[in-house]
Formats: C-alpha cells, structure tokens, sequence
C-alpha cells in the first residue's frame, strides 16, 4: 500500500468531512434553538386559539 | 476550430454582458448582484473562481514532471481548507456585517483613513501581481494553439472582460462562470478520465519503476517535508483571505446558501484538481517528452481526445482565464471606485453616480491590466513572487485579531500589515540572494507571518482601541448571518417550516456530498494506492 497516496485520498475524503461537522455545529448551535423556541411559541399559539374556541362554542 | 472555439467564447461572454447589463439597476447589484445569489450560482462562481491557468498549467505541469502527489497532497490540502474557511469564516462573518468588498470590513471595524488605505493598496498589488501573470501565461498557451497573435489575443480578452464586467460587474461575473463552469468540469469527468483510460491505471501506477519517488511526496525530485509543509502554508493562508474567494459569498441570498456552499462548492475543490494531476501522469505514460512541461494537459486535450472534446478542453481554458481577469478587473476595479474613491476620499455620490464611477473604474482597471500584459515589465513577475502571499502575511493575522479580539486597534492593525509585507519582500529577497541562510523547511513566509502576529500583539497591548471601536467589536459579536437569516424567514408566512425545510437539506447536502467523496477517493486509492 503506497501511503503517500492514501493521505491525498484522505486528505480529500477529510475535506467534507469536515464541512460537515462544521455546518452542523454552525445549525445546531444558531439555528436549532431558534426553532425549538419558535415552536414552542406556535404549540402555545395554537393552544390559546383552541381555548378561546372552546370559550367561543360553550 | 480553434479560433472558431476562441470566438464562439468571447461572442458568450459579450453576449451574458449585454443581457446581464439590463438587470443592474442600481450599484448593490453591480458590487453583489443585489444578494440574489442562489446556491448553485454561488456554488458554480465559487468552483470557476478556484479553478485557475495556475491548476491547468503550471501545477499539472509540476504534477507531469515530478509525480501527481508532490503538489497535491500538502499544497492542494491546504487550499481546499482554506476556500473552506473562506466562506465558512471570513466571508459568512464579512457579509453579516453588511460588506460589499474586503476593504469595507476594515473601514467599517476601524474608521481609520490609513488602516483602509494600506488594506487597499495590498488587495490592488496583490490581485494584480497574482491575476496579471496568470493572464499573461494563459494568454501566451493560447497564442500558440490557435495562432493568434499574443498582443490581439490580450486586446480581445480585455475587449470580452470589459464588455462584461464594466456592464455588468459581480452580476456579469457569476453568471458567465455558471455557464462556463460546464466546460472546467469536462475536463474533470470527460477529459482526464480519457487520458487515464488511454494511458492506463496501472501504467501510471508503475512510473515509479522508471521515475524513481514518482509516486511519493517527495516526488522525483525528492524535496524535503519542509516544503510540502511550507507549501500547505502558503496556500492555506493565502486562500483563508483571498479576496476573489471571500467576495463569492457576498452575493449570496441567505446563510443557508452560504452553509450548503460550505459543503458543495468546496467538495468541487479537490474534485477538479486531483483528476488533472492524475491525468497529468498519464500523460506521462502517453508523452514522456513534452516541453514546455507546462503544456501538458493542453497536449493532451488536443492530441488523445476527439476534436469535439477537445474543443471542449481549449474552451474551458479560455473560461479558467477569463474567470482569473474577470475576477481581477472587478475587485481591483471595486477597490478604485468604491473603496479608494468614494470612501477614503469621503466622496458622497448618489446611487446612479455611484454606478457610473464603478464602470469607469472597471475601464481603467482593463486598460491598466491590458498594458501590463503586452508590455511586460520585468517588475510585474517580481511582484508575482510575493503577491499571493501578501495576503496571508498583510491582512490574515489583522482580520482574525479584528473578529476575535476586543483589544485589537487600528494602531495594532497597521503596523501589523506593513511589518508583515515589508519583512515578508526584504526576507524572501536576503534568501533569494544567499545572504541569508535559512534551516531547511523555513521561508519567508513563515518569518514574515511570525512578524506580522508579534507586532499586531505587541501593539495592540501597548495601545488600547478607541470608543468606536469598542462599540464596533460589541456590535460585530452580537451580528451572526443565522440571527439577519431569521429574521429574514419570520417575515414570510408559513416562516417556521420554511427554516425548518432549509436546515434539513443544508444537512442532507453535506451527508451526501461525504457519501460520494468517499465513493469516488476510495475507488481512486482502490486503483492508485494499493
């Protein structure tokens, strides 16, 4: 096995290996809260509208 | 054909430019396309814009020459990370803090008139000496094959950029490297494959029985681990803060594109470079004798592929100039118009005026670079030497200080970029000349770069940074690309699943792009490596 030649394909292979772990981190860490929040605010939304109709029909 | 092929490239590049010119409205879309970059615009200008003359000449000449790994396995890696960092880093950060060009950040982080003076007047020599030789190398290849003069060959290139980019600017620029980029990549998919398949896996494999190290690091000419390391040094810090790669991010729509770029546009990277290099050693098998070795794929697209495909090859070099110039002209010409004159001469122009100086700058920039190329002066190849790396040694330590460091100052940022490009030309020239004997494996580079962070450190804790830009930094830590993103999608309605949808296929496009880069290295190690 020619070594040299295996840290090329490495190397490259290493390339978007790294990009992903970098995106990733980048979505779990600015995003993934951001959505976790903002789906909170929608359940507690969408459970003040189904309050105010039942308030509504009775 | 040649000359058919010639002209049928300029007639598309004249062409883009005149229906491009009817959607530059004002000079947002001119410096970046009004940020209307989609993913695979930004993708494709990111590829075209990596893929340089540089790559299909002198690299896979050196490739041909010496063995396919001496420059790819250290040098090659180290440009691959740094286009990575340059969109992910530097380029994501500069468009969160709204810049147009590379010279904005440093206006906008310090106010300071000399700070953007010197900034600029290393982006204009750099982008010049890097760019210019380029031109003039590729220029001179083409002359030979289509038997054009080279003098008429330089006027109707600059003819082509200018009718282009004076018109059309970053927006001209973007569309004519998608378009173009199908040709860079049949060279990858079509071309190479077909000097391999000629030459044969295993023959290539066995150049090293006859060219001894052929198949190593080292390569034929056995150099030392120091310069496979210095090399991957000077391309990963250059790249990190090149200017033709950062300012690809700025048209972008969002950060999502921005994420997905990450991940697609780089994986392009080793892609369109390790098949040349290959080929480049079958052509090795197939044409031992070739010279100018720098001519060698040349060689090989006209003489071991059909004339259609080759066509298709002289095209595509073509497309690699043209997107090296065109890349040149608008930056060098952005600098002039906007950061030199508009800003640092504190010139207050309306938007249509504003516009107006753009393409006169982008004529004198094309006359300027024109006049270089024919005339030739031994000056621009003695810039040459150092241009590139006046990035890696001028603005990389300062920029990175300027994200990351609340004590960083203008004070700091200019003693920093002068130290480091002034020692970087007086260390290269003493080494250069044996006056200075240097331990195997240290340049220039890396002295200049210890230089340029001593000074930038030492300043900055001797001198503390002024209220602005105090309040810059605390301004700057609170900016993110993902929080302008958000914003941006909880204005459209249905903004939630939207976000949601993005995040997932940011995240599928990165598994996948790993999934085939194992495919397509693994199957190349499975033929080459063992």
């Amino acid at each position: 096995m020619n070594i040299s030649v295996l840290i090329l394909f490495l190397n490259a292979t290493l390339l978007p290996v790294l990009s992903l772990i970098i995106v990733v981190t980048i979505l779990r860490k600015q995003y993934l809260p951001v959505i976790r929040q903002m789906e909170k605010e929608e359940a507690e939304q969408l459970q003040e509208e189904g309050k105010v109709n039942d308030a509504y029909k009775m | 054909m040649a000359i058919a092929i010639f002209i049928i490239v300029l007639i598309i590049y004249i062409f883009v430019g005149a229906v491009v010119s009817k959607f530059v409205k004002n000079s947002d879309d001119f410096y970046t396309m009004g940020g209307k970059g989609s993913t695979i615009l930004i993708v494709s200008t990111l590829a075209a814009t990596f893929l340089s003359a540089t790559t299909l000449l002198g690299i896979a000449g050196q490739s041909y020459t010496e063995g396919p790994l001496v420059y790819s396995t250290l040098g090659s890696f180290g440009s691959w990370i740094g286009t990575l960092l340059a969109v992910v880093y530097i380029g994501r950060k500069m468009k969160a803090l709204d810049c147009t060009t590379m010279p904005d950040f440093f206006e906008k982080r310090f106010k300071s008139k000399w700070v953007s003076v010197v900034a600029t007047i290393i982006m204009i020599i750099g982008l010049i000496g890097y760019g210019v030789v380029q031109f003039i190398g590729a220029g001179l290849v083409l002359s030979e094959i289509i038997d054009i003069r080279f003098e008429l060959i330089m006027v109707l290139f600059t003819i082509a950029l200018l009718a282009f980019t004076a018109f059309g600017g970053m927006y001209s620029v973007v569309i004519t490297d998608t378009i173009m980029l199908f040709t860079m990549l049949a060279i990858t998919f079509i071309i190479a494959p077909m000097i391999i398949g000629q030459a044969g896996f295993d023959q290539i494999k066995n150049l090293s029985e006859t060219i001894p190290g052929y198949w190593t690091l080292a390569g034929a000419e056995d150099r030392s681990i120091g310069w496979s390391i210095s090399q991957f040094l000077v391309w990963i810090l250059f790249f990190t803060c090149m200017p033709a790669l950062v300012s690809r991010v700025f048209p972008a729509k969002n950060d999502f594109v921005i994420l997905k770029v990450a991940s697609i546009g780089v994986f392009f990277a080793p892609l369109m470079q390790i098949p040349i290099f290959i080929a480049a050693g079958g052509m090795q098998v197939l044409a031992p004798n070739i010279t100018p070795t720098d001519n060698v794929m040349v060689f090989g697209f006209m003489e071991f592929t059909p004339p259609a495909i080759a066509g298709i090859g002289l095209a595509a070099l073509m497309a690699t100039v043209l997107s090296t110039a065109s890349t040149l002209f608008v930056l060098v010409g952005f600098a002039l118009s906007r950061d030199l004159y508009e800003r640092i001469f504190e010139k207050k122009l309306t938007d249509r005026q504003s516009l107006l100086y753009a393409r006169i700058a982008q004529i004198i920039v094309a006359a300027v670079v024109c006049l270089i190329a024919i005339m030739q002066p031994s000056a621009i190849y003695w810039i040459s030497i150092y241009a590139g790396s006046f990035f890696a040694v001028g603005w990389l330590p300062t920029i990175i200080a300027s994200f990351e460091w609340r004590r960083m100052n203008s004070k700091a940022a200019l003693s920093s970029m002068i130290i480091g490009v002034t020692t970087f030309v007086i260390f290269g020239e003493l080494i250069r000349r044996g006056v200075m004997p240097v331990p195997e494996g240290i340049d220039e580079l890396m002295l200049a770069l210890v230089f340029s962070v001593g000074s930038l450190i030492i300043i900055a804790l001797l001198t503390k940074p002024n209220t602005y830009e105090l309040q810059y930094f605390t301004k700057m830590k609170q900016t993110s690309m993902a929080k302008i993103t958000i914003k941006e999608f909880q204005k459209k309605p249905n903004g939630l699943a939207l976000i949601k949808k993005q995040y997932r296929q940011v995240i599928l496009s990165a598994v996948a792009i790993t999934l085939i880069s194992v495919a397509i290295w693994g199957y190349l190690f499975v033929q080459l490596g063992l």
